[in-house]
């Protein structure tokens, strides 16, 4: 790979340890995948915040960063942590987490990363279309590539770390107009309602897909908000980091067609629910909610009572809670929780008693057996919004 | 007997030590335990043995890129293997081999070696020796 005078000090570690460890990723990353030069980013987002995922592990590679005079070159956002400062006493967190969890912002926000700790920092700055990114969390690459036209990798926690403190990226995979293009095209012939079907329908396509890109055919008139769905729900159970969406009648150019009928969607649904008589949490917000997902669920729970034997979490960004003060005193005039910082998959729920949840999210019903230990259930949100209040 | 082989360098730096050989991918978060080095992934062909100062052999890594982060703090442990040596190198260890500083090496044939064999790992040039056979003198 080429690499610019400049570059090459860093490489040698002029600059000091922290800039030569995050070019050496770079460089090496960028050999295996034959990138011919780094590019820069405008942008980085780094995941591997929640204690609760990276335990102790990464502490002391971050010190060592921050001792080594670690600071980003490129804007940078955090992934949410592992509990919401607002609501320690209600999550249960002991202080000797609580403490580690701060240390850990502290140590990013020391290398002048913001901590802004949400899946969602698209709804905060929203990327310019064409722009090149270096973004870990699934979920937020997907939408950055699928909705926003940029164009990111789907990088992983140390990656994004490095393309922060360097403010670049290797050029290659999804940084090249050629690796970007549809390569089978996914006719819908189901109606989908709701944002869970949608996920349910990027589940289903997940497995499927496995290196190809989809091109769905035959939406109705999508959402940013069904979009985003599907898009975390096909990056949860496959590995694409981009699909292309084509509204009902246009044409498309001959690919490989796949059809996704109703059943299809509707079995997903039901193989991605537990059967349960009431959830302990009905959890909203995976991917953090938009502002308009907050405003959907206060006209829903306006005027009725979250029953005593359930909790009702919306989870968002600290950014669109500040924007949303109307909707969140409506959430929590009903006995609901407008959660920030973090989300129920990233916290210890079991701790909390809680035991099974019902979501509008397919990402969580997909991850929350096996990540939370607990029985999950995909719903419509007008189902969830039923289960967690009285009468 | 010394076989050499040829792979592809990933991480710089020499080590020489006994070999441990998976057949298995592993996964570094969840599967090795970052406070006594020993594998813990379920149904994993090395599970209970310790990567403590080996070279360790296996196909590739798996799982989270927080994984990444569990080798390095291994290493600074001093619980972590002397060397990595991979059939294909993936991002969750390449990444933690080079922030840890320890060598690696893929594109080997990881059958021609057993686990017991005194492997040495050159990091600078791919090469890969094995210098002496489990059971030889």
């Amino acid at each position: 790979m080429y690499l610019t005078p400049d570059e090459e000090k860093l490489y040698d570690g002029e600059m000091g340890w922290a800039y030569q460890v995050a070019m050496r990723i770079l460089v090496k990353l960028g050999d295996l995948y034959g990138a011919d030069r780094l590019i820069p980013v405008g942008s980085a987002h780094i995941s591997g915040v929640s204690y609760k995922t990276i335990g102790d592990a990464a502490i002391d590679f971050l010190n060592e960063l921050v001792k080594g005079d670690g600071r980003v070159r490129a804007s940078s956002t955090m992934n949410p942590s592992s509990f919401d400062p607002d609501h320690v006493m209600e999550m249960g967190i002991p202080d000797e987490v609580k403490e580690k969890q701060s240390l850990i912002i502290k140590l990013y926000e020391m290398m002048g990363i913001k901590p802004v700790l949400t899946c969602t920092p698209y709804y905060i700055e929203r990327p310019k279309a064409g722009s090149h990114l270096a973004w870990a969390e699934s979920s937020a690459v997907i939408y950055a590539n699928s909705i926003l036209g940029a164009w990111t990798n789907r990088e992983g926690g140390p990656s994004a770390l490095a393309s922060a403190l360097i403010g670049k990226t290797p050029n290659h995979g999804i940084h090249k107009a050629e690796n970007r293009q549809p390569t089978v095209e996914v006719k819908v012939e189901a109606e989908l309602g709701d944002m869970a079907e949608y996920g349910a329908l990027g589940i289903y396509m997940g497995r499927i897909l496995g290196e190809d890109i989809p091109l769905f055919s035959g939406l109705q008139d999508p959402e940013e908000d069904e979009l985003k769905q599907l898009g975390a729900a096909l990056a949860s159970s496959g590995m694409t980091p981009i699909f292309h969406y084509n509204q009902r009648g246009k044409t498309v150019k001959e690919l490989e067609r796949v059809k996704v009928e109703q059943r299809d969607i509707e079995k997903t649904m039901e193989e991605l629910s537990a059967s349960m008589d009431r959830p302990d949490l009905v959890f909203i917000g995976c991917p953090h909610c938009s502002l308009k997902e907050l405003e959907t669920v206060a006209r829903m729970v306006k005027g009725r009572k979250v029953r005593d034997d359930v909790k009702l979490w919306v989870c968002t960004s600290r950014y669109i809670r500040s924007k949303a003060e109307k909707y969140v005193g409506m959430i929590e005039a009903s006995g609901g929780r407008v959660i920030c910082d973090t989300c129920a998959v990233v916290t210890w729920l079991r701790d909390m008693g809680v035991e099974s949840l019902m979501t509008n999210s397919a990402k969580t019903a997909y991850y929350a057996p096996t990540l939370n230990r607990v029985e999950a259930s995909l719903a419509p949100l007008r189902k969830c919004i039923e289960a967690a209040c009285r009468g | 007997m010394v076989l050499e082989m040829h792979g592809r360098p990933i991480s710089p730096g020499r080590a020489e030590g006994v070999a441990l050989v998976s057949r298995k991918p592993l996964s570094f978060l969840g599967g090795v335990d970052p406070e006594t080095g020993v594998i813990i992934e379920k149904n994993h062909d090395l599970r209970d043995e310790c990567v403590r100062d080996r070279v360790l052999c296996f196909p590739h890594g798996h799982g989270s890129t927080v994984g990444s982060y569990v080798l390095y703090s291994l290493v600074k442990r001093g619980l972590g293997p002397k060397a990595i040596v991979n059939v294909t190198a993936d991002p969750v260890v390449v990444v933690g081999a080079i922030i840890s500083e320890i060598p690696m090496v893929d594109h080997i044939d990881i059958g021609r070696i057993s686990t017991g064999d005194l492997v040495e790992v050159d990091g600078e040039t791919g090469m890969v020796r094995v210098l002496r056979f489990r059971g030889e003198k």
